[in-house]
């Protein structure tokens, strides 16, 4: 009896006596306290406490900062680059694949995989300070084309927003259906002067997580949150005549600078080419018709590449370079103003190159 | 007991034993499940096998003192076995948190590997195996090596033939665990041929 | 053949044969095919209904490919030949070769593999359409990087997928 007895202390005293060594061992070697990340030591320095041992990225959305990032933290999308002068020990295999040779030698870092275990001196963009998570209410969703949709939402909390025309925000996609919370980056379109809500263009991706919620999912009276403003894209100031150039939801931002320049009656020259594949494509042509009247020199241009047969189209057709070289002499004393995929950025910035335009006279918000 | 030199030789004699002739995988089939899981690629069997030897020799020798000097004396030999097991459970944990801690370059590359470690039973086997076998700490120290090595020569061989397999047509019914298989009974044969390279 | 269950929720039988399935993969795959059957990537995740293991699918699709005679890069080469040509329509659609008409949309942001090797790719489909035929397929620049670095076609049934034989058949 006795034997059994000691046998079975015998046995759960060595097991108890290794669970405590583990539990000293984690309070001591897997422990970080809690660790000082300081930021932007020469400008701002701004000094923030957070608990040691999670990613740096965690740390800083913990401290509402907002570093955007695709992957969820993954170490796949390297959105989430910033620079660690101090603190952040050797480069982890994980971020090599994300990080040139010059990142790396100026301290550039992903922020998902840098776990924060000691004190910390980072460097991030001082724009990323004024950004805010908002919240809104869906007030109106409207169709512009068949796969385009155009959405207005009204701030809650805060009230107010205020941006730089141009700028974009980062959409939530909340869990509808087996997803995981993304965030999306649609530009503002609506009237800046506006303060109360923001509008959006949204083009419909086949498979897409945040538009076939948009699409499908959202309605009218749903709340909605978003962070921002983000982006250096913006109108010169000045009055040096442009052009715009745009297809798809890239008319978005250009439809908020043209607000823009007509709460600031502004008399800058500015001829929009917009392009489509056929004249379903063609998006708020009312909004461009009226901004022709209110703006004194004001041209929209849409640029359709295969009007159907029977649309009676009469405008310039093929594609939007095409019908900027045939217009456009000389460019050297003008600006250009680009919105659309990457494929349609380059070939613009060739035609315009080729016309005399300087090339940082040429602004543009390239996707991806 | 025998003097520090003949036990030394002893555990070298082991140690190459353990390697080819005595292979833990090839000839005993311990350690199978995350040999056969974890062989497709030679960088994953470079870092599990780093792993496991690692583990091996720590834990045998903590196993071997644990039961000479605790079970032993206290007359509770038959717990060996969980005893065995609980050690060997906590220093994976202590391990990856010490190299998670001070490696973090280390930890990553490892990766799932670490905790996997505790399920390998070649680690226990060569723990049953030092005692079933009287051997002594120095001897016991060229075992744990040997086995430990002999189980990463045979993943990283695995890995290395798999890797080729890749771009080979296999017929459906053998695809994966199938070949893996075969191979690893035909690659036991050819380590049979090392018999009697130790004579004695 | 499907079990007949309510809406989406598998069956005793399926759940048994997943978790079967599932034991028998090491942890890295298992993770990996957690990802594609999850919407975390993609909307309805990349295997959709396909009930089959990951390394299965790809296994059963190389060997099909292989019985045609190509090899999953040279598919993939020509599908981002396509891609390429079509490029030039800046969005609208494009005659390629006298026999396809290529359409590219592109949006804003990067699609992540759900392999685990770092680095995005852009977001671009590409719809082919056959002027002969009229068969039309359509595809993404993730699809092709899947198809070219892991010889993935996606799971039958997945919004993306392509029939290896199809493609084949069709692209050359």
């Amino acid at each position: 009896m006795w034997g059994i007895v000691i046998s079975v202390a015998a046995v759960s005293g060595m097991g108890a006596a290794l669970a405590l060594l583990l539990v000293i061992a984690e309070r001591y070697i897997a422990n970080y306290g809690e660790c000082e990340i300081t930021i932007n030591e020469s400008t701002d320095d701004r000094k923030v406490t957070v608990q040691g041992g999670q990613p740096l990225l965690g740390a800083l959305v913990g401290q509402k900062m907002f570093i955007p990032s695709a992957c969820g933290g993954r170490g796949t999308c390297g959105l989430c680059k910033l620079k660690v002068k101090e603190g952040a020990g050797p480069v982890l295999p994980t971020e090599e694949p994300l990080l040139s040779t010059d990142e790396r030698d100026s301290g550039v870092r992903l922020s998902c995989q840098v776990k924060v275990r000691n004190d910390l001196k980072i460097e991030i963009p001082s724009e990323l300070f004024s950004i805010r998570e908002y919240k809104a209410t869906c007030a109106r969703i409207r169709d512009l084309t068949h796969d385009m949709k155009e959405f207005r939402f009204e701030l809650v909390d805060p009230a107010k927003i205020d941006y730089v025309p141009g700028q974009y925000i980062q959409l939530l996609t909340p869990v509808y259906k087996d997803n995981e919370e993304t965030y999306r980056a649609y530009s503002i379109s609506s009237d800046p002067a506006d303060r109360s809500a923001i509008e959006l263009v949204i083009r419909y991706v086949p498979d897409g997580i945040c538009t076939t919620w948009c699409f499908k999912y959202l309605k009218e009276g749903d709340e909605v949150r978003f962070n921002g403003p983000y982006g250096e894209f913006r109108l010169a100031k000045n009055v040096v005549p442009s052009v715009f150039i745009a297809g798809g939801s890239g008319i978005a931002p250009m439809k908020c600078l043209l607000h823009q320049m007509k709460n600031e009656h502004s008399g800058k020259e500015v001829t929009f080419y917009f392009g489509a594949n056929t004249t379903k494509d063609l998006a708020l042509v009312d909004e461009m018709d009226r901004f022709t009247k209110d703006l004194s020199s004001f041209k929209f241009v849409p640029v359709v590449a295969r009007p159907e047969p029977d649309s009676g189209w009469k405008g310039d057709t093929g594609l939007v370079t095409e019908a900027l070289a045939r217009d456009l002499k000389d460019a050297s004393g003008m600006e250009a103003y680009l919105c659309g995929s990457p494929g349609m950025i380059e070939a613009s910035i060739k035609v315009l190159k080729s016309k005399g335009m300087p090339q940082e006279k040429i602004y543009y918000d390239k996707f991806a | 007991m025998e003097g520090i030199a003949a036990q030394s030789w002893q555990a070298f004699v082991v140690c190459i034993s353990a390697v080819f002739t005595q292979n833990v995988l090839l000839s005993y089939f311990l350690g199978m499940c995350s040999f056969l899981a974890v062989s497709r690629q030679v960088k994953a069997a470079m870092g599990l096998g780093a792993a496991v030897t690692f583990v091996m020799v720590s834990t045998c020798l903590l196993n071997w003192i644990i039961y000479y000097h605790v079970l032993v004396p206290m007359g509770l030999e038959y717990f060996r076995l969980i005893i065995f097991i609980i050690v060997i459970a906590a220093f994976v944990q202590f391990v990856e948190m010490v190299i998670e801690r001070y490696s973090p370059v280390l930890y990553q590359t490892l990766g799932i590997f670490l905790p996997l470690i505790t399920v390998n039973c070649a680690i226990l086997g060569a723990g049953l195996f030092m005692l079933i076998r009287q051997y002594s700490f120095i001897v016991t120290i060229g075992y744990s090596l040997g086995s430990g090595l002999g189980w990463w020569l045979a993943i990283l061989a695995m890995a290395g033939i798999r890797q080729k397999l890749a771009v080979s047509r296999i017929p459906a019914g053998l695809q994966g665990p199938g070949i893996a298989l075969l191979i690893a009974g035909m690659m036991a044969l050819g380590f049979i041929g090392f018999t009697g390279v130790l004579a004695g | 053949m499907e079990n007949k269950t309510d809406d989406n929720r598998p069956s005793r039988r399926e759940q048994r044969l997943r978790e079967e399935q599932l034991l028998k993969r090491p942890p890295d795959v298992q993770k990996l095919e957690e990802t594609m059957r999850s919407s975390r990537l993609v909307m309805g995740g990349f295997l959709g209904p396909d009930k089959r293991a990951l390394y299965d699918i790809i296994e059963e699709d190389v060997s099909t490919l292989g019985r045609l005679g190509y090899l999953a890069e040279e598919v993939a080469s020509r599908m981002r030949q396509l891609t390429h040509l079509g490029a030039q329509g800046l969005g609208t659609s494009v005659t390629v070769e006298g026999r396809f008409e290529v359409t590219i949309e592109e949006h804003k942001g990067l699609n992540v593999c759900p392999w685990p090797h770092g680095g995005g790719v852009r977001k671009r489909i590409t719809t082919v359409r056959r002027l002969d035929s009229g068969k039309v397929l359509r595809w993404t620049d993730l699809g092709v990087h899947m198809i070219q670095h892991h010889g993935f076609f996606e799971g039958r049934g997945s919004l993306y997928r392509l029939e290896p034989r199809e493609l084949v058949e069709n692209i050359f």
